[in-house]
């Protein structure tokens, strides 16, 4: 089980919100939160840059699936809030910034989810994540050495590269000379090396360790 | 611009290095010393006679004792206790268990979260960190002379019981393979006075965060508070910071107590204390700066510059673009400090030390809003890390609650010194560095976390796994080759192409240290007593 | 359509359960258990598929109590939770996962409602329809680009930086000649290779050349 895939960190929330009418509204929230009116409230959570994708679903009983005659259909009073999100850094970084640097972005989020603490101060909140946290029991990351930085980079550079490239087949040497120093200008932002993941989590290094020696001896 | 109503510190209460940087003070010396405690009976009767050296925060008069105010000790002594001190000195399991995590681990088995490999890694630490056991208390004096240290030194030996509380010997020190038992720094002096150098040549400790209840000249808010987001020039620039960032049993940035062990009389006043020996391979820097300043534009002084973010003599690059102009107001300076010294009347002494504090501001008093580029401070210079001030809400106005808003609980109070002796040989070899200490109210939201994603990682600047030029980790390529690498950007007005600094060495090296709890003198003479009990 | 962002697409999950499968223990224990071996990193049997970003997969045993005042309730049922987001069309990615990693989904989905009724892409793509849930918000705080735009954009940001580095302050000429042995090596705009391996966590074995 593990909820880090290198520079990945995986958060799987559920939390409940109290009944059908609430659930509209928090769904509401989300509605405008996407269009025009409220898009600069996203400005936090972009200037975080900590996310890679992460997604809010709101169900009702009725919206559990349900494949079979057999199968019974849930009963809820409540409906549910499932939060799902790609994050680098540590647990407590991650949990932290949204406290200091966006908490009225996070309490427009979750407010009518039942038990929230607000996200400030940050120790009930803390517990709250911790108590309504699903752990992951298989983590995939397709690049677990990219944060989501690197990942945002790497597409200026390549398409910046391959129009390079293109551009200067026929120049000569010392117009090529000026022009890849230009570029290097352009992408002066983008040239950090990438390696894995710095050890945030004492417990995972541990586990994959041990995963690591039991490979070896399976081998 | 807040209605709460400001900490009011009972500054006798808490030991005087939590809120007085002692070199600022006259004391330029300090001897630091580890004891281990075999039996808490002889422990606690150590600590009882001890207690009364301890010097507090107390405001200090220059002359003429009162009530209110101490005189200036000639000598100042401190303590702190690591997780397993606590414990043999009779502290309860139930309230050791309300410490935190990283404290009960100590410094070495957290060596993978600060980066301590290779050179750095414990097993090549001074031998006092290398015992069968942690040790248990610090004890530190500060001075004015050696005369003074070495006498107080010998006052505290002279309460050590016949049995039970044992000095821990083996700190490496000047002389070939000569082992202490104890650790003494000093500023470096030159022509007999005390600067504020460290061994790379750069003027250090400038910058310190200001708290509420600190107590001391409130024009220390400018550059040492949180952001405003006003002119970083002027304290409308600046606001003080949350005491319990910096003191336990007090409100904090995140409108709360901080997390403190129970009961909250053992923690309240009290606050953490992470301690490191630094060595710092002089010999490495001196020719990497030689060999790559040769090729920088600029030179090796501007060189050195981008690397710290500070011109060497302290002034922020950010704000002083050139070594000239560097040079200028580093003369200004001087010149403005001499002239209060030089004044003949109260009216001219006055503004002399008005001129004085206005220059002085100046080192401190910037943000780098209008350097989000780093054509100026380059993104990867060491100040920018360690305190990035607005810069991580990448000039985006309004996209966090305040502007430093992830900066703000990231803070650390630093007391270190240099030790050891560089001038006379400039090489890696040799027993010279910086003893860094820095103090927290939560070491792994403060310290740790700047070391592990500030110092040895770089993503929260946007810079991938790049590390901090003069402090991170930097390791070997596959061939064996120093690895260490660095962008230093160009001004996004000049033509230039940004210049890559590679193969930069490891410059400075972990030989030991551990993690110490500095309790308040309530919480003290409770451990004295054997009377801590969270029931 | 929210579950959609751009190009990137959120597929959200929940496979219910049988409550008993004839094992000594409940399949949403078995499945778990079996969840918790899968090979990680460049080996999970994810690394194959084309096209997904980032995936988890978890047992979802109940919903969690908040304490008095609050209302204790339950699920009737344990699911398993399959969260993923991808590039492009759930339909073609579901295809190419069956293609790519068949056994795994044969294991990790025996014992989920309706199941039995899978067994080919189109069967499956159908399954997983009757198991999604509409996602109510997807923040994109990355790309949409496919994946193998991505990762090639990885290796070509780790190979520039290195040649950057190692080429500085070389003359016109020898700056131009490296260059073009650079964009030969690398070649830009061929996805297939040299690239970035999927789910790769160090340097060693993360370039396929």
């Amino acid at each position: 089980m593990s909820n880090l895939a290198g520079k990945a960190n995986a958060m799987t929330l559920i939390t409940p919100i109290d009944g059908q009418v609430m659930a509209l509204i928090n769904k509401g929230i989300f509605f405008f939160l996407g269009t025009r009116f409220l898009k600069h409230k996203l400005n936090g959570l972009l200037t975080l840059s900590m996310i890679h994708y992460a997604r809010w679903v709101i169900l009702s009983a009725r919206d559990f699936p349900r494949l079979s005659a057999a199968q019974p259909a849930e009963e809820l009073d409540y409906s549910y809030m499932l939060f799902f999100s790609n994050f680098n850094g540590s647990w407590a970084q991650y949990v932290d910034s949204f406290s200091v640097a966006i908490p009225d972005g996070l309490d427009g989020l979750w407010w009518r989810n039942v038990g929230w603490p607000h996200s400030v101060p940050e120790e009930p909140f803390h517990r709250y994540v911790t108590d309504n946290q699903l752990w992951t029991s298989h983590y995939h990351s397709a690049y677990p050495m990219a944060a989501s930085n690197d990942i945002k980079s790497a597409k200026v550079v390549k398409d910046q590269l391959r129009a390079f490239a293109r551009d200067t087949e026929r120049d000569e040497p010392n117009a090529f000379l000026e022009r890849y120093n230009r570029l290097l200008k352009s992408l002066q932002h983008d040239l950090g090396r990438m390696a894995p993941t710095p050890i945030v989590s004492l417990a995972t290094q541990a586990v994959d360790e041990r995963r690591r020696a039991d490979a070896h001896l399976k081998a | 611009m807040t209605s709460d109503a400001d900490a009011v510190l009972d500054l006798h209460d808490i030991q005087g290095n939590i809120i007085k940087a002692y070199p600022r003070f006259g004391y330029p010396r300090a001897r630091n010393f580890f004891l281990r405690v075999s039996d808490g009976d002889a422990g606690r009767a150590f600590l009882s006679a001890l207690i009364p050296t301890i010097t507090t925060a107390a405001p200090w008069t220059s002359g003429g004792a009162s009530v209110e105010n101490s005189q200036r000790p000639l000598v100042t002594t401190n303590i702190g206790f690591t997780y397993d001190g606590l414990k043999r000195l009779g502290v309860p399991r139930a309230s050791l268990q309300t410490f935190p995590e990283e404290f009960a681990m100590g410094m070495s088995a957290r060596r993978d979260i600060l980066g301590d490999d290779g050179p750095s890694a414990p097993t090549r630490w001074d031998p006092v960190w290398q015992g069968t056991e942690p040790v248990h208390i610090f004890v530190s004096i500060n001075g004015r002379d050696a005369a003074g240290l070495e006498q107080r030194y010998r006052e505290i030996l002279a309460l050590l019981p016949v049995a039970g509380v044992e000095l821990a010997a083996g700190h490496r020190c000047q002389s070939e393979g000569a082992l202490l038992p104890y650790q003494d720094s000093s500023a470096i002096f030159v022509d007999g006075e005390a600067t504020s150098r460290e061994h790379f040549g750069y003027s250090d400790g400038i910058s310190n965060p200001y708290f509420k209840g600190a107590g001391t000249d409130s024009s220390n808010v400018i550059g040492g508070g949180k952001a405003t987001g006003k002119d970083p020039r002027t304290a409308a620039g600046w606001e003080p910071l949350e005491t319990g960032e910096f003191l336990l049993g007090h409100k904090d940035e995140a409108f709360e107590y901080p997390v403190a062990p129970v009961p909250n009389l053992l923690g309240d006043n009290g606050t953490f204390l992470v301690y490191r020996k630094l060595h710092q391979n002089v010999g490495s820097f001196d020719s990497y700066l030689d060999g790559e300043g040769a090729k920088f534009p600029g030179g090796k002084e501007a060189l050195a510059a981008k690397f710290a973010g500070r011109w060497r003599n302290g002034a922020p690059i950010t704000s002083f673009a050139t070594e000239r102009k560097a040079n200028e107001f580093a003369a200004e300076w001087a010149a403005a400090k001499l002239a209060i010294g030089q004044a003949s009347t109260q009216a001219e002494r006055e503004a002399a030390k008005q001129r004085f504090s206005a220059l002085n501001t100046e080192f401190v008093g910037f943000d780098f809003t209008s350097d989000l580029a780093g054509g100026g401070c380059p993104v990867s210079a060491h100040v920018r890390r360690v305190n990035p001030r607005s810069a991580l809400e990448f000039n985006v106005k309004g996209a966090f609650s305040t502007p430093s808003a992830l900066s703000n609980r990231r803070r650390i109070l630093r007391r270190g010194l240099p030790y050891g002796d560089s001038r006379a040989e400039r090489k890696d070899e040799g027993e010279h560095g910086i003893i860094f200490m820095a103090l927290c109210a939560s070491i792994r939201r403060q310290f740790e976390f700047v070391q592990q994603q500030w110092i040895d990682y770089g993503n929260d600047f946007r810079v991938g796994n790049d590390k901090d030029p003069l402090l991170g980790n930097h390791g070997l390529d596959e061939n064996g080759e120093c690895d260490g690498r660095m962008v230093i950007e160009s001004d996004p007005k000049s033509p230039a192409p940004p210049y890559l600094c590679a193969k930069i060495p490891r410059f400075v090296e972990t030989r030991g240290g551990d993690y110490f709890f500095v309790p308040s003198l309530t919480a003290l003479r409770m451990i004295a007593h054997g009377i801590v009990d969270p029931t | 359509m929210s579950n959609e962002n751009g190009n990137a697409y959120a597929l959200t999950t929940l496979c219910p359960l049988m409550a008993v499968c004839g094992q000594d223990a409940s399949p949403a224990a078995l499945i778990r258990d079996r969840l918790h071996i899968v090979n990680t990193g460049a080996w999970s049997p994810l690394a194959k598929v084309p096209n997904v970003y980032f995936s988890r997969l978890l047992i979802l045993d109940d919903v969690v109590y908040q304490s008095k005042p609050h209302r204790l309730e339950h699920l009737k049922s344990q699911y398993l939770v399959f969260e993923a987001s991808l590039h492009g069309k759930l339909g073609p990615f579901l295809e190419g996962m069956w293609q790519c990693a068949e056994p795994f989904i044969r294991s990790m989905w025996e014992f989920c409602v309706g199941f039995s009724e899978v067994r080919d892409a189109r069967t499956f793509t159908a399954f997983i329809e009757k198991c999604q849930v509409k996602t109510t918000f997807f923040f994109n705080g990355s790309t949409d680009e496919p994946l193998a735009e991505q990762l090639k954009s990885l290796y070509l940001k780790q190979e520039f930086s290195k040649f950057a580095y190692d080429h500085q302050g070389l003359s016109a000429k020898e700056l131009q000649a490296a260059f073009k042995a650079f964009i030969a090596r690398v070649e830009p705009e061929n996805l297939a290779r040299p690239t970035w391996r999927a789910g790769a966590t160090d340097l060693s074995n993360v370039v396929i050349p």
